[in-house]
Formats: C-alpha cells, sequence, structure tokens
C-alpha cells in the first residue's frame, strides 16, 4: 500500500515576496482510498496538488511531501528495495514523481498540438517506467543504448519502442478507452487540441487509466461537465480505485461528483489549512450549510 | 584585396564562362548588362524592424567567397518521362527548350532586380529546365545540388503549360567531397516559375548547406489564370541565409501557398521573407511558416500580402510562429497587409515565443522528462506546416532532420 504524506506544508509563490499560499497543510491518502478536498476559492486547494506534482510556480518553505511505498505497490516488481520505500518528493523532478506513481489530473489540460493522444501516452508510460526502474535499481544498463538515432518518422513514434510496444499498448489504449466510453478517433487526434472540456477531463481519467498511479489528485475533474460525462468520468474514478488500487484526492468545489464517487474521507481547507476532516456526511453538511459555517465552526472553537 | 574582385568577376570572365558553354549570343548580352549593372545596384533589401536592421548582407566579402571559374557540384535532375527535366545547358542545345528559355529567362526575376541577382545572372554556371506539356500531371521532379567548391551560382526556370500539374523537390546541400574553406561558401540560386493557364506547381525545397554557407535564393512564380504556384521552404543549413519567395497572382482566380518551416541552431542566422502580389480578381494566398531557433541563432521573418486596386474578391491569409529553445537566441517576425481594394478577406499574424512552462509540467506530470517532452513539442509544433507537404519525399526529410537537430 503506497501512502502519499503532506505534513505542515508551507508554500509560497515562487517569486520574490511572493504570496504565502499554504500555513501548514497535513494530508494522509493511502492507495485505494477516495478522499475529497474541499474548500472555497483561495484556500489553497489547487496549490496543494501543484506542491504535491512539483509544480516550479510553487516554492515548498517548510514541511514534508512524503511517499511511502510498500512491497506490491507496482504489479512488475517483485521486491522493493529498502532504500526504496520512502520518497521525499520535494527532492524530485515532476517526471520522477510521475515515476513513482504521482498523478495529477489538471484543471485545465494542456493543448498539444501535433502530438497525438497515442504517441503521447506511449511514450509517457514507457519513461515513466524506464525512470521507475532507475531510480528503484539505480542507473539503468541500457539507458545509453537509447541515444542511438532512429530511422521511422518521429510522428508514428521512434523504432526503439520502450517497454510497451506499439501493438500491446494500442490494445491497452483501446480497452481503456472503451471502459469510459471514449471513441477510438481520440486516439489519434492531437492532444487536447480541440477537445471539449467534458473530453478532456475524459482524456485525463483515461491518461491515470493508463499510467496506473499509486496516488492520482484530480483537480476540479468535475468543473464544465454535463450530466452524462460526469458519470462516465465519476465511473472511470471508481474504476482508478477498484481495479488498480489508486489512491484519488479529488479537489472540488461541489457535493454533485460525490454523489457519483463516494469519498472515503473528506478534508476541509480554509485559508491555506486543512481546517475539519470527516466522513461522506461531512461533504452533505457542507453542502447545505457553505463554508461561512465551516469558518464558524474552526474560529469559533480557535 | 579588390583587385582580386576584379579579376574575377570581370567581362573576360564572363565571356570565358559563357563561351565554356557553348552559349547563345543573347545569354551573354545578359549576363554582360547584368554585370555592367553590379555597381550600380543595391544590396536586396532585407527585414527591418524598429531600430533593427536584421541582415548587413553588404558586409560580407564577396571578393573572398566568389571564385566564378571554379563552380562545381554533383547534381541530379530526374523527372518522369513525360516532363521535360534537362540542365540549363543541355536544354540550350535543345531546339524548343531552347527557344523556351530565351522567352522566359529573367522574365519573372529580373536580373537586375538587385546586386546579388545580377551577380547571379553574370556568373550562374548550372542550372534546371523543368517543361511541362499541357495536360501532363507529374510528381516526382527531383533536383539535387550538392555544392562541391567555394561558390556557386544555380538557375532554374519551370514552365508548366495548360492544365497541366507537377510536384517538384529541390535539395541543395554540401557535398562530402566538398573542397575545405577556411572562410566560408557562397550559393547563389534564382528560381522563375510561369504557371500556365489552370495549371498547378508544387515546389518544395530543403537547404541544408553545410554551416560555412551564406545562401542567397530569390524565388518567383507568375500565376495565371486559374493556375496555383505554391511554396514549400525548408531552411536548416546554411550560416546566413536571406531568402525572397513570392508569387505574383496576375490571373483571375489564381491561388498560392507559401509554405516555410526552419529549424536554426548555433550562430545560424535567417533572414526570410515570403510575399504575395494579389493582382487578378477572386485570388487567393495562403502564408504559414513555423521555425525554431535554439542557441544563438537568429530568425526574422517578413510576410507581405499585397492587395492591388483591381484585385476584387481577395482571400489573403498569413500566419507566421517561432518558438524559441533558448534564451540566447533571437528572432522576430514582421506580418504586413497592404490592402487597395476593399473586397477582400485578410488575416495575419505573427508570435515569437517561448516553450509553453505550463505545458511541459503537463507532460513531465505524466512521466515524460523535460527534454523529451521539448523535442515532443518541438516535432508536434512542425506538424501544421508539414501537414501542407504534399511530396512524401520532403516531409520525412524534413521530419527526420528536426528529429536529428534535437539530439
Amino acid at each position: 500500500m503506497a501512502t502519499l504524506e503532506l505534513k505542515n506544508v508551507h508554500a509560497k509563490v515562487a517569486e520574490e515576496g511572493g504570496e504565502q499560499i499554504l500555513e501548514g497543510v497535513d494530508l494522509e491518502i493511502p492507495s485505494g482510498e477516495i478522499h475529497a478536498l474541499m474548500g472555497p476559492n483561495g484556500s489553497g486547494k489547487s496549490t496543494t496538488s501543484k506542491i504535491i506534482a512539483g509544480h516550479p510556480a510553487y516554492d515548498v518553505t517548510e514541511g514534508e511531501v512524503l511517499l511511502h511505498l510498500e512491497e506490491g505497490d507496482f504489479d512488475d516488481v517483485a521486491e522493493l528495495p529498502e532504500d526504496a520505500r520512502t520518497w521525499d518528493l520535494l527532492e524530485l523532478e515532476p517526471n520522477e514523481r510521475a515515476a513513482l506513481g504521482i498523478y495529477l489530473g489538471f484543471q485545465y489540460p494542456a493543448e498539444i498540438e501535433g502530438v497525438t493522444l497515442v504517441n503521447f501516452l506511449r511514450t509517457a508510460l514507457n519513461a515513466k517506467l524506464e525512470e521507475r526502474d532507475e531510480l528503484l535499481f539505480g542507473e539503468d544498463e541500457e539507458a545509453e543504448e537509447d541515444d542511438e538515432g532512429y530511422e521511422t518518422s518521429p510522428m508514428e513514434g521512434p523504432a526503439d519502442e520502450g517497454e510497451v510496444g506499439v501493438a500491446e499498448f494500442q490494445e491497452l489504449l483501446s480497452e481503456k478507452m472503451e471502459a469510459l466510453d471514449m471513441d477510438e478517433s481520440f486516439a489519434t487526434r492531437y492532444l487536447n487540441a480541440g477537445f471539449s472540456g467534458g473530453e478532456k477531463k475524459q482524456n485525463e481519467v483515461l491518461q491515470a487509466a493508463i499510467l496506473e498511479p499509486s496516488i492520482a489528485v484530480l483537480d476540479e475533474i468535475d468543473s464544465g461537465l454535463d450530466i452524462d460525462r460526469l458519470q462516465d468520468v465519476a465511473k472511470g474514478i471508481n474504476a482508478l480505485r477498484d481495479e488498480q488500487d489508486t489512491g484519488i484526492l479529488q479537489i472540488t468545489h461541489y457535493q454533485r461528483i460525490l454523489d457519483y464517487v463516494e469519498p472515503d474521507r473528506v478534508h476541509i481547507m480554509l485559508d491555506g489549512e486543512v481546517v475539519m476532516e470527516g466522513d461522506a456526511e461531512l461533504a452533505e453538511k457542507l453542502e447545505d450549510k457553505g463554508y461561512d459555517w465551516v469558518r464558524d465552526q474552526v474560529y469559533e472553537t480557535a | 584585396m579588390s583587385t582580386q574582385l576584379h579579376q574575377d568577376i570581370s567581362e573576360e570572365t564572363v565571356r570565358q564562362l559563357a563561351d565554356e558553354h557553348d552559349e547563345p549570343e543573347w545569354l551573354l548580352q545578359t549576363r554582360l548588362d547584368a554585370l555592367d549593372a553590379l555597381e550600380d545596384l543595391d544590396y536586396p533589401s532585407v527585414i527591418e524592424t524598429p531600430g533593427r536592421k536584421w541582415t548587413n548582407l553588404e558586409d560580407l566579402d564577396f571578393e573572398a567567397l566568389v571564385d566564378p571559374l571554379t563552380q562545381t557540384e554533383q547534381k541530379d535532375q530526374v523527372g518522369p518521362e513525360d516532363v521535360e527535366v534537362a540542365s540549363f545547358h543541355e536544354a540550350l542545345q535543345d531546339d524548343d527548350l531552347a527557344e523556351l528559355v530565351e522567352e522566359h529567362f529573367g522574365s519573372i526575376v529580373d536580373p537586375q532586380q538587385n546586386r546579388l541577382t545580377a551577380l547571379s545572372t553574370a556568373l550562374f554556371t548550372t542550372g534546371t529546365v523543368v517543361y511541362v506539356p499541357a495536360g501532363v500531371d507529374a510528381e516526382d521532379v527531383k533536383i539535387r545540388t550538392s555544392m562541391t567548391s567555394r561558390s556557386l551560382f544555380n538557375y532554374t526556370l519551370v514552365v508548366t503549360e495548360s492544365n497541366s500539374s507537377v510536384t517538384i523537390l529541390e535539395r541543395q546541400d554540401t557535398s562530402d567531397d566538398a573542397e575545405a574553406v577556411d572562410d566560408g561558401r557562397y550559393y547563389s540560386g534564382v528560381v522563375e516559375v510561369d504557371a500556365g493557364e489552370n495549371s498547378y506547381v508544387q515546389y518544395g525545397s530543403l537547404q541544408d548547406f553545410d554551416e560555412d554557407t551564406y545562401n542567397y535564393t530569390v524565388k518567383r512564380g507568375d500565376a495565371t489564370t486559374y493556375s496555383t504556384v505554391d511554396w514549400i521552404e525548408g531552411n536548416l543549413g546554411s550560416r546566413l541565409t536571406k531568402t525572397s519567395v513570392s508569387t505574383e497572382l496576375n490571373g483571375d482566380s489564381s491561388e498560392t501557398k507559401i509554405v516555410g518551416a526552419f529549424f536554426g541552431h548555433d550562430g545560424q542566422h535567417f533572414d526570410l521573407d515570403s510575399k504575395v502580389w494579389h493582382r487578378g480578381e477572386h485570388t487567393t494566398a495562403d502564408l504559414v511558416t513555423r521555425g525554431v531557433i535554439d542557441d544563438d541563432a537568429r530568425s526574422v521573418y517578413e510576410g507581405v500580402q499585397d492587395v492591388g486596386e483591381d484585385a476584387w474578391d481577395t482571400s489573403s491569409y498569413q500566419r507566421e510562429n517561432t518558438l524559441m529553445l533558448s534564451d540566447e537566441s533571437e528572432a522576430d517576425a514582421s506580418p504586413k497587409l497592404i490592402i487597395n481594394n476593399h473586397d477582400t478577406e485578410a488575416s495575419h499574424s505573427a508570435t515569437v515565443g517561448q516553450v509553453d512552462e505550463e505545458t511541459l509540467f503537463y507532460m513531465e506530470n505524466r512521466g515524460v522528462p523535460e527534454q523529451l517532452a521539448t523535442d515532443m513539442l518541438v516535432e508536434g509544433f512542425f506538424v501544421p506546416v508539414l501537414e501542407e507537404v504534399e511530396v512524401e519525399e520532403l516531409r520525412e526529410d524534413l521530419q527526420t532532420r528536426i528529429h536529428e537537430r534535437l539530439q
């Protein structure tokens, strides 16, 4: 079981005199659970997600972001070395964090012209697997061979196929797309270019399904979705947890998606801190009473 | 040193060049006229952006660069059977083609347009003539010019008769067998395209000279009624490149596309201009260029859409995007639109920017390391222009060279 742990995280905008946004966030997300992170605009939810993924626009000024791994977290890794069980994510590049199983579903996914979804995802999956082995077991002895030039067109991907070959990947992708009720034509379209808001969000869930993260942070995956698409996306999120044992940190403003993705835990942020925690009922109560109620509760008891 | 110049670039030299190839009198006269005019002509206009002139051609040491009597190259000129593809001097030995050359030579690019076209006219020793008879559809005309000497002046003429079509791929590079030079090479190319009624020409070039080469190229097409002249411009090589690619839309309902892709690195310098003159009615132009520069390379692009007074019902579009991969690289772009007829639908835009940080972060977050992510973005960036390239071989070569440059 993997666990993402945030301990007393303080963070500010990475510039001279940058605004302090996080004032000591504590969170623990184990794999196989769904956690909702709620809070009003400006409370620091998105910043928390970006800190976890390693966004360069923020500096962590205090606290820790740790990833604890256990034997069996990676299906294809038989034995996890002793020294590869706890990772200080703040020391790692974003792609290294991804390699260890951190995934961030973006509120506004990037549109990438000229790079097809299938080519991007296969490249990502292979890069992730390669980097992971390097992190877990040290330098990859095959790494040097990869510098050789290749002969096919870059549009079709390198001839050096990587761990997951074209045919195998195609099969995997088709299967996951079908499960998410996505049209196959998306595979050969340019990544998110010209996708509707809903299609982009579906695509974020699809990518998580392919990359099989230990912990997926989904930043407002429910915004801009109509009800049908919301159900598809929710189904995809539940499948991540049920089939891949992914731990989900779902950032949302609204109760709406929680009707379809029932959270094990609910965390409420206010002014850069997690101020209230509970089970699914807390989200419902919040929907009824609003953030002012939270504010009153927190500052009265304080 | 200037005595050296006048010894080499002289009437005697020009006569000798013409004599060696048994050239007709009219051509010798055209060469001598160009030589005569040389001193009085200006260097080609270069792109100027506010406060800056990017390219200083007059600073080039032509005396050292140009060696007119030792021009050599390796050349391939091939095409399908129903098209005439001949070397320039072969064409002059063929009665029909000789007549064609005499009729068209210098009719689209004025030999005395500027000092460098005049120099090219006076000194060129090699060239290609492509003639597409009426009704013929021809693909895969291929011209390859591999420089082996210090300097080379090249001339290309394409003439299509009515209802014909042709795709041409021209490659320029430096031969592996080229003589070593200490202070640079000079290449000059002039291309004239005369498109007959309702004919179609796609002229693609891939410029991949070694990075000691100074390259000056002028290409111009004359599109008559219902004809189309499309240009594909791939610029990867050279130390400095100054190109002017243009189409005159003289015929009603004529069309043009000027599609460009460039990728500069190290100290390369590209000064690229695309121009279209809308003169007939119902004409359409589409100018699309994308370029990437890295290290301390520089690029400047200028695109001009000129809509004449009588050019009713004009459609004219222009887009240019330059992506800078390093902080030391410099780029500018200037799209210009001159409209003298109100019955025009037109757009023009240009952007110069760096790789988007959010996009990079997105890709890294999926496990793609920064360098690989950047490479994918660069390759993807070129895709919209590559999609315009009809000649598969050119498209693949461009892709391969872009890919290699990223390594």
